[in-house]
């Protein structure tokens, strides 16, 4: 069990003036079986009112509009979390966790995945927890982590061919191995100790209750993750996303601070 | 005058109707190689004739089609109790590009998913009526009899003074009943993607027929979770419920694609709050998907504990092992349908195909079995058209509209399509077809 303290700050700069833009922002990291979550503050720039709701995968969000020129977007968002109560979430209804065994946009299997998946499926263990836990070391030792090769609408097939990419990309190729096996799996953002930007792993259902595991760290999920959303990949639980009118060329910038409540 | 002199004095001013509708711009859109050509949809004055006691069968089958279609759209995107009593399977769920995941939990004003539903049906030269597919998103095509009726009452007025049929014009007041009744407070508008859609005509028509505005997805915009009609000076007023002709993907960019244009951002968040309806709710593909309707009279049986009245033409799906081995032992007498696929494509006839073509299909067939259904050939009755002075038999269908509001109501008329080619069975006006009124007889 950790106490943990995070501040989540993602700004976008404009060349040009923007007249009119849409935002929906989903992070905002939720009381659940492994953590608690208090103190959590949101703060826009500029300050616009904004609407409070959740999506269908129960991600809670907060979106509205501006319509006075701006330069430049940001939020920030802070908090506390008590982390690793449990080493497992509680699915509220586990009948109705069939859609994420069935691979959806970005986590698409191609010709190169299934044919990866025949090679690395013969020497697994019979219990999906093992086998999930087999499948994220054998992804470990074959892709490489490397910035800068993928971008955020690379499928789990493109990111596999270029054999390199970031945790996005190791979380949907692990969802899409794992859902080759018929294991429920769905994608999860968060934050990490030390990462400095957001973070991306997996959830898999094994016996009525899900197990966070981070394949770009090759670990189950420890107490050094906070959960913020999920959905079945990427585009569900998007911690922000905007459309503009004007801007120009666009600067993002994205600092994460967590780390232990002195 | 008889009835059936009447009927030939309207013939003869087939031209004259064709020249209104002209004048009116009745057309229809078609993009074909990229390019968008708008064409004249071809209205052939030979009424299809419906009797009285017919109908009042097909409206008995209909409203109980319909009745079982909205409760599965409330089921799957709530409980899913039809798929955990495995009377479908999970895969035609949630592998079905109609399925929407972002549509999980949202329930629609007063629970209706399918306001406006077009049935497609032919009858069979055995004189049954056949259930071709459902269309549950955004069926077109009631303003095509509507207007051809008008201008042929205006044409030929003995006709309808000799020959006592159902008035078709009712369907306005039908739609904007069905459409107020969902209205969660507010004006009441259809929004089109604009004059480029295939069905503009339509939008500007039923627009005007029914009094709701007729907007574009910039004239609409959300605020403290409502929908709002910004007016040219700037004036906004609340929206309560919105007859979107544009599909679910480009309706919300900040929902669904992010690319549309077309939509307005958070109006899916909206909805989700119960601050407007939107006809028809958006996730409406999962249930007329081609795959989806070999399922639907045990739909009818499941939900509402009652046979189907109306017969589904006899559908195999090769997804069942069984299935596939009819498919495969009866292919040259078999229809098959891509079930991601509408408008008349995707659709192939095993005995059209050669030796090749055959082979490269059943390859196909046997690696993704879900993407396909086969059905038997309907051997449809033909009806007669007039060309060029003769009368000449042509295949056709009849599209039904189903408005649901308190209760669902089958409008007494309907589209009847014709395929111009005397070779083809496919009817679909995206395939160069024309159209027909269609008589409900009244006595």
């Amino acid at each position: 069990m950790k106490r943990l303290k995070f501040d989540y700050f993602m700004k976008i700069d404009y060349s040009e003036a923007v007249s009119l833009c849409h935002f929906t922002i989903k992070c905002f990291p939720q009381n659940t079986k492994r953590q608690r979550v208090e103190g959590v503050s949101i703060a826009l720039s500029p300050a616009v009112p904004y609407s409070i709701g959740a999506d269908s995968f129960g991600n809670r969000q907060i979106y509205g509009r501006d319509d006075i020129a701006h330069h430049s977007f940001s939020f920030r968002i802070t908090g506390k979390a008590r982390t690793g109560l449990s080493a497992w979430e509680e699915d509220a209804d586990v009948d109705q966790t069939a859609v994420f065994r069935y691979p959806h946009g970005l986590n698409q299997a191609g010709e190169s995945l299934r044919a990866y998946h025949d090679k690395i499926g013969k020497e697994l263990p019979e219990d999906v927890y093992g086998k999930s836990l087999c499948i994220m070391h054998r992804l470990y030792q074959d892709f490489t982590y490397e910035k800068g090769i993928t971008d955020m609408n690379t499928t789990a097939e493109e990111a596999f061919c270029l054999g390199k990419g970031v945790c996005q990309d190791y979380a949907h190729i692990l969802i899409a191995l794992l859902q080759m096996e018929r294991i429920p799996a769905r994608y999860v953002t968060g934050m990490l100790i030390g990462e400095g930007a957001s973070h991306a792993w997996v959830e898999v259902l094994h016996e009525g209750r899900w197990y966070g595991l981070d394949p770009t760290n090759d670990s189950p999920v420890t107490d050094a993750h906070i959960r913020i959303g999920a959905g079945r990949e990427a585009s569900d639980c998007l911690i922000n996303r905007g459309i503009m009118h004007g801007g120009g060329t666009q600067v993002q910038t994205i600092e994460v601070i967590v780390s232990e409540e002195d | 005058m008889d009835e059936r002199m009447s009927r030939l004095e309207l013939l003869q001013h087939t031209d004259a109707v064709n020249e209104l509708l002209a004048r009116y711009g009745v057309k229809f859109g078609i993009y074909k190689n990229n390019e968008f050509r708008e064409q004249l949809f071809p209205f052939d004055a030979i009424p299809r004739v419906i009797e009285c006691e017919e109908f009042a069968f097909l409206e008995r089958g209909l409203k109980q089609r319909v009745i079982a279609l909205n409760l599965f759209l409330k089921d799957i995107y709530s409980k899913k109790q039809i798929v955990m009593d495995k009377v479908v399977p999970e895969d035609f769920i949630f592998a079905s590009s109609g399925y929407m995941a972002e549509c999980e939990g949202a329930m629609p004003p007063k629970g209706i998913y399918s306001h406006i539903s077009g049935i497609d049906l032919v009858k069979g030269k055995d004189g049954e009526w056949y259930i071709l597919e459902d269309n549950l998103r955004v069926p077109s095509g009631a303003s095509y009899p509507m207007i051809a009726r008008e201008f042929c009452r205006r044409s030929s007025p003995n006709t309808f003074h000799d020959n006592h049929l159902e008035d078709n014009r009712n369907y306005a007041a039908l739609l904007r009943r069905t459409m107020d009744y969902v209205n969660t407070g507010g004006h009441t508008v259809i929004l089109t993607p604009g004059r480029y859609n295939a069905a503009y005509f339509e939008h500007s028509y039923l627009a005007e027929k029914t009094g709701a505005h007729l907007v574009n997805g910039s004239e609409l915009m959300v605020e403290d979770d409502k929908l709002y009609y910004v007016a040219v000076d700037g004036r906004r007023e609340r929206v309560g419920a919105v007859y979107r002709r544009i599909s679910d993907e480009y309706l919300d960019p900040m929902n669904f694609k992010p690319e549309s244009l077309i939509g307005i951002p958070h109006i899916y968040d909206v909805f989700r709050k119960g601050n407007v309806a939107l006809i028809n709710a958006p996730g409406n593909g999962v249930a007329d998907d081609k795959g989806i309707y070999y399922f639907v009279p045990k739909m009818i049986q499941y939900y509402l504990n009652e046979e189907p009245i109306l017969s589904n033409a006899p559908t195999y799906l090769p997804f069942y092992e069984e299935d596939m081995q009819y498919v495969l032992a009866h292919f040259d007498e078999l229809v098959l349908k891509d079930v991601a696929e509408a408008g008349g494509y995707g659709v192939v006839f095993g005995r059209s195909m050669s030796k090749a073509q055959k082979e490269e299909f059943i390859a196909l067939l046997k690696k993704e079995p879900r993407r396909f259904i086969a059905q038997e050939i309907i051997d449809f009755q033909d009806l007669d058209i007039l060309e060029e002075g003769s009368v000449i038999p042509r295949k056709a269908d009849l599209r039904a509209f189903v408005l649901m509001a308190e209760e669902p109501v089958v409008w007494k008329s309907g589209l009847t399509r014709f395929s111009r080619n005397p070779d083809s069975f496919i009817v679909n006006s995206s395939q160069g077809g024309g159209f027909k009124d269609t008589w409900v007889l009244s006595q």
